[in-house]
């Protein structure tokens, strides 16, 4: 009965102007706009310098696309080199990292003790913090010395895509082990426990239940994982390449779009010439291809939730 | 709340004090002419600097060949007493003389080449007028891994099919190895790529922009990596990056001609090109720095380049420098 008049007879309380909640409120609300307005601003600006670049003589889209040459100096305007570097790299990271990041996932959710969990997590969360110039080094001075006493000198040049693909791996292991974790995590237990009573092993439970379960989860780490290793800049500027080569071959250098951009915005360039503009038509390329593979994954995360209770 | 307001209030007027101290300041500092550090000695025709007495930051930016000397020259400078900030970035002869003649952020520009009539009119239109000095010579090194036992001197002829359409070495020579070529070169804004290609491509840089197998880098240290990194890898860079990797690089003969200061000197070595600083006398005239720094770095700079890796200019040359440099402060100290 109190409650009853707290709520609907004491009306004095809503009409009551608190300063204090509007100012917070509008601070609240002018943060989130900022936002909104800097992702608005960045959109605007590449749209605008791209055009400069698409207006230049000798510049098609139809040649951007299909030209298979990246040298804005000499008017060969063709992205696919540097795009077929960035999903190179961008493939062998999540190669590398998906298996490593849900396998780690599993243990940690469905057979690590407490105890083995409180020593781990913190542990995979420290490759977190790596700075990523960091482990651009770790490539160069680790990972292509690995990779050619491997597969030879010959066939392993120094500079590589697959020694950055993998280190990216790494660094976007975290990211989806700690998504994946989730996933499962958010797996009710009622699901195990039916298993387990119906004479489901550990392993049984895990693979065919609990995974099955997560799967728009994982798809969604896999995805958000992919999204980070195509906006990857250092790791591939110090170890994939530094010159556009159109290669299918992981052991070749090859510059991605990146790579690219870092090096040639690396204060060495003029503006208003078209390596300038070419650069904010690659920024666009990367913010679209990073914007549809968001969207992918929220709709993946959509479709295949499977939704309990 | 209102308590926050109030030390909010507070913060900002100490900051607000803070600053008009240090804006109450700086006349104070400004009333010395600034060029306390001449002293009365002469050396080499310019008035001898004492660089504990300069005051100011000076700003250069430019070519990643001058850069070692310039180091070197800012190393002394600055042992000797001089405790400013003197910044020199190493970013390509072309985008320090774009620092330096678009946005007029530098005082002086490192170059490897010549300035161009066009960068001289962009400067004009900011109220510039370059100046140049010239601090040393450099001969340009071709150079290949330790690995690579077969090549040793390639002619101007074969270097050109090097760096462009050959794709193995064996194309090049018959006696060389079926193995694709691996091209290192600096970026296109070096003046090292761009005197590379005047010399060797006859201006036309399409040819090795086209050439696969080709990593560009403004950073030489990328470069020397990348050459050490093959058997089958060639690039060039200014020659005090080769002298710091001696031990792991072998540089090529051209035309059978070696790089050393008597070839430099009588000019048959193919590749020996001119290294450069600009300034401009209002700048040096209004930054007494920068008179400083240049004064000292063309009177002792002689005494430095051997052991950074150039050669020292031909006399003539080093002279017109210091000459150009007493024309623009002519009647200032």
């Amino acid at each position: 009965m109190a409650n009853t008049k707290y709520f609907s007879d004491d009306v004095s309380i809503h009409k009551k102007l608190r300063i204090g909640e509007l100012l917070i409120h509008s601070l609240l609300l002018l943060s989130a706009l900022l936002s909104v307005a800097i992702t608005l601003g960045i959109v605007i600006i590449l749209v605008e310098e791209s055009i400069l670049f698409f207006s230049e003589d000798g510049v098609t889209l139809l040649e951007f696309f299909t030209n298979r040459q990246w040298q804005p100096m000499i008017q060969e305007f063709g992205i696919l080199p540097l795009l077929n570097a960035t999903l190179t790299t961008s493939l062998i990271a999540v190669v590398t990292a998906v298996p490593i990041g849900i396998a780690v996932a599993v243990y940690l959710s469905e057979y690590a003790t407490k105890k083995t969990r409180s020593i781990l997590k913190p542990i995979l969360e420290v490759l977190a913090g790596i700075p990523t110039v960091v482990y651009g080094y770790f490539a160069i001075t680790f990972m292509t010395p690995l990779l050619r006493s491997i597969f030879g000198d010959d066939v392993v040049q120094i500079y590589n895509t697959a020694s950055a693909g993998i280190v990216i791996g790494i660094l976007i292991l975290p990211l989806i082990t700690s998504m994946a974790e989730d996933a499962l995590n958010a797996v009710p237990n009622s699901l195990r426990e039916a298993a387990f009573g119906l004479g489901a092993t550990k392993m049984e439970t895990s693979l065919r239940i609990v995974l099955p379960a997560a799967f728009s989860g994982l798809a969604a780490a896999f995805i958000v994982g992919l999204s980070r290793a195509v906006g990857e800049t250092m790791i591939v500027a110090l170890a994939a390449g530094a010159g556009p080569n159109f290669t299918l071959n992981p052991f070749e250098a090859a510059e991605t779009i990146t790579g690219y951009i870092v090096r040639i915005s690396g204060g060495d360039i003029g503006y208003n010439t078209v390596d300038y503009n070419s650069i904010f038509a690659l920024g666009l390329v990367l913010f679209i291809m990073t914007l549809i593979l968001n969207m992918v994954s929220r709709k993946i995360v959509e479709k295949y939730r499977e939704v309990y209770d | 709340m209102k308590k926050t307001a109030l030390m909010v209030l507070i913060a900002l007027a100490v900051s607000g004090l803070a600053f008009a101290g240090a804006a109450a300041e700086e006349p104070a500092a400004a009333k010395t002419t600034g060029f306390e550090w001449i002293l009365d000695g002469e050396v080499n025709g310019l008035p001898e600097v004492n660089p504990l007495a300069v005051t100011g930051d000076i700003i250069t930016a430019g070519s990643s060949t001058v850069f070692p000397l310039s180091e070197r020259m800012a190393e002394r400078f600055t042992d000797e007493g001089y405790a400013y900030n003197i910044t020199i970035d190493s970013i390509g002869s072309g985008a320090g003389f774009e620092r330096f003649t678009v946005a007029g952020e530098t005082d002086i520009s490192n170059a490897s080449r010549p300035i161009k009539a066009s960068e001289i009119e962009q400067a004009k239109t900011i109220g510039r007028n370059p100046i140049e000095f010239r601090v040393g010579t450099d001969a340009l090194a071709v150079t290949v891994s330790k690995a690579n036992t077969f090549a040793k001197d390639v002619t101007l002829e074969e270097l050109a099919f090097i760096f462009s359409y050959a794709e193995t070495w064996q194309e090049v020579r018959p006696e060389w190895p079926n193995q694709p070529i691996l091209r290192f070169s600096p970026g296109t804004d070096s003046g090292t790529f761009d005197y590379f290609v005047e010399e060797v491509f006859d201006k036309d840089s399409r040819p090795i922009l086209s050439a696969e197998n080709l990593q560009l880098s403004e950073d030489d240290n990328i470069l020397v990596q990348g050459i050490e990194g093959s058997p089958y890898a060639i690039g060039y860079f200014g020659y005090a990056y080769y002298q710091e990797n001696m031990s792991t690089l072998n540089i090529l003969e051209i035309e059978g001609v070696e790089a050393s200061q008597a070839n430099v000197d009588n000019s048959s070595y193919p590749l020996a090109r001119p290294l450069f600083m600009y300034s401009d006398a209002e700048i040096m005239r209004n930054k007494p720095q920068v008179a400083a720094f240049l004064a000292y770095y063309l009177a002792y700079v002689n005494e430095e380049i051997i052991d950074v890796g150039y050669f020292p200019a031909n006399p003539a040359a080093l002279e017109g420098a210091r000459e150009s440099w007493r024309k623009a402060m002519a009647g200032t100290y």
